[in-house]
């Protein structure tokens, strides 16, 4: 065998292994609840069944809501975080104004704030004004944490925009904001996508702020439901592992489209300033 | 001031509204509702909760207000107490195993990926998944698979005749440690991986040929070509790493609640138990406004190195 063939029949391998808990989060999801407590499990459920994902997912209305919930969050996350961030991010990239690096070290530095650290005060403070169980409030903590992150992701997409274009713009009678809407934002889409799509990503799964803000049951996200309902879910395995999935689901369609974008924006975001 | 909301208009701008050195005041207005946003929901809270730290905030005080002034007493109440320390050792322990966990797997990872063959980039891709993933999908999918009687690793174990019986891993302290340490590691060393394989482009070829003409064993090349090459960027992705771990709530939480007796309760979790369990806001915020400390240090570090690298 070549030296190439080898490591690819390694790198074959590795890759199996470092997958086994989806596989087996899904291979348990097709399961029926008495083979979850087959010694040894099978590793293939045969039949396979949705049983689990009926009764669990589409059965209770308290999994349900908690979907609804996590859609509606991160979907007011994603606009609100693209609404702020991607002017902050094309003002820090392209205008000359003060306070640039002041803001750009605020922005970075508030990325390594421990989410429980703004949870407590926040459920204090939220209380003096009613945001504690709103969707209002959820959307504004997430932004909290994605805000900045989207700042940081975005601003070497407006960076590598060429000055010159934005000047000729100018030229052109464009204004500061028309310079930023009709050059600038056009050619840096891609960065817009990465952004809205961490940002979303990112609410998705968030689960810090829903514990600490969503006190009542009918705002909570998905990951709080699940977290409650694990003690109930003891036993079943299977039930679990389908709502598991129903979670992963949206985030694998999106990562299978848009992997390009989403692994540079990870990586865009934690190496550069 | 409401200019630069206008929509465009195709006139010559006038010679005042072009660009100084400056450049025009309105154009801060692109960066003001971040600045303002970032103020409100980040920056207010924390200097809000570290004041509460210096306060007798319990239930009522939250509800009602007109705290208390008590000086450092809380302080003084938490660094007396063995939890506390507990907790930060924990934390230490969980950050720092995680941290080295997840940077040689990625490392492992990355000196893989980084050759040439088929089907790379989807491999990839595939390994990306686990950061990717939610956590609370991560965390519930491990504790199925450490399950002491049904769990697909006891069973393996059982089947290759390591383990005889049921094994549970997250009920007992130390093996539920580093049960959390595997798990936040698993998600963590694809980050590394991608941005180590990165780094691992940016090695010149030159300098392993030279190693080889002189003789260099692989694993000498490893040595004093490869991991020197790497250093900085090893240094980033520890110190990410380190911070994101830190401050993990949610993979502990969900796989064992900070439990067995406290095992795996590490300063976040511990604070809060302290304010959502016990309603004590006060010594909830000594522990945050400690674990604030840890990340502010650490960023020093990381602009520093941030800076060396762009100087480099």
């Amino acid at each position: 065998m070549t030296r190439e063939r080898v490591r690819l029949v390694v790198a074959v391998a590795v890759t199996a292994i470092y997958l086994v808990p989806v596989y087996w989060m899904l291979n348990t999801s097709f399961k029926e609840q008495a083979e979850v407590f087959a010694r040894p499990p099978a590793l293939v459920p045969v039949p396979p069944t949705i049983a689990a994902y009926r009764t669990a997912v589409f059965g209770d209305p308290d999994i349900a809501r908690g979907l609804l919930n996590t859609f509606v969050i991160a979907t007011g996350t994603t606009i609100l975080t693209l609404v702020v961030a991607v002017p902050a991010a094309y003002a820090l990239a392209r205008l000359r104004i003060r306070w640039v690096t002041p803001a750009l070290l605020l922005f970075l530095a508030v990325q390594m704030i421990p989410a429980v650290n703004l949870a407590l005060p926040m459920f204090v403070l939220f209380g003096r004004v009613g945001l504690v169980n709103t969707y209002a409030g959820l959307i504004v903590a997430n932004c909290s944490l994605s805000i900045p992150l989207a700042i940081t992701i975005m601003r070497p997409y407006f960076l590598s925009v060429p000055g010159e274009v934005l000047e000729a713009a100018r030229v052109d009678g464009c204004t500061t904001f028309g310079a930023f809407v009709r050059v600038a934002l056009p050619v840096s889409i891609p960065g817009v996508i990465t952004m809205a799509v961490v940002s979303f990503l990112g609410a998705w799964g968030e689960f810090v702020f829903g514990l600490a803000l969503a006190t009542g049951d009918e705002l909570q996200p998905i990951s709080v439901v699940i977290a409650k309902l694990t003690n109930a879910f003891g036993t079943r395995w299977n039930e679990l592992m389908a709502v598991s999935a129903v979670v992963a689901v949206p985030v694998i369609v999106l990562f299978v489209l848009l992997q390009r974008y989403i692994v540079a924006g990870l990586t865009d975001g934690a190496t550069k300033g | 001031m409401t200019a630069v909301l206008e929509p465009a208009t195709r006139t010559p701008a006038p010679a005042h509204r072009r660009r100084g050195r400056a450049g025009h005041r309105s154009d801060q207005l692109f960066l003001l509702p971040a600045v303002l946003f970032v103020a409100v929901t980040v920056v207010y809270p924390l200097v809000y909760s570290v004041l509460q730290a210096f306060q007798d905030v319990g239930l009522r005080e939250v509800i009602r207000g007109g705290a208390e002034w008590v000086g450092v007493a809380n302080f003084a109440d938490q660094f007396g107490r063995p939890e506390f320390w507990q907790a930060l050792w924990l934390s230490l322990v969980y950050t720092v195993g995680t941290v080295a966990l997840s940077y040689a797997g990625g490392l492992a990872l990355a000196l893989l990926f980084v050759h040439r063959f088929a089907g790379r980039n989807v491999m990839r891709a595939l390994l990306m998944l686990a950061w990717i993933l939610p956590t609370v999908v991560g965390a519930n999918v491990w504790r199925w698979l450490l399950d002491g009687s049904y769990g697909l690793l006891n069973a393996v174990l059982r089947g290759i005749g390591l383990i005889d019986g049921d094994v549970f891993w997250l009920g007992q302290p130390g093996p539920a440690l580093a049960s959390v340490i595997v798990a936040t590691a698993w998600s963590f060393a694809p980050f590394a991986m991608i941005l180590l394989v990165a780094a691992l482009q940016g090695v010149p070829a030159t300098l392993y040929e030279a190693a080889r003409i002189d003789g260099a064993t692989a694993w000498q090349q490893f040595r004093h070509v490869t991991l020197p090459g790497l250093r900085p960027v090893s240094i980033t992705v520890m110190l990410l790493i380190f911070i994101f771990a830190f401050k993990t709530f949610d993979t502990i939480y969900l796989m064992t609640r900070g439990g067995p007796g406290g095992a795996t309760l590490t300063l976040p979790l511990y604070a809060f138990q302290e304010a959502f369990e016990f309603r004590r806001y006060d010594t909830a915020a000594v522990a945050t406004t400690v674990m604030l400390i840890v990340p502010l240090v650490l960023s020093v570090f990381y602009f520093r190195s941030l800076r060396e690298e762009e100087a480099a």
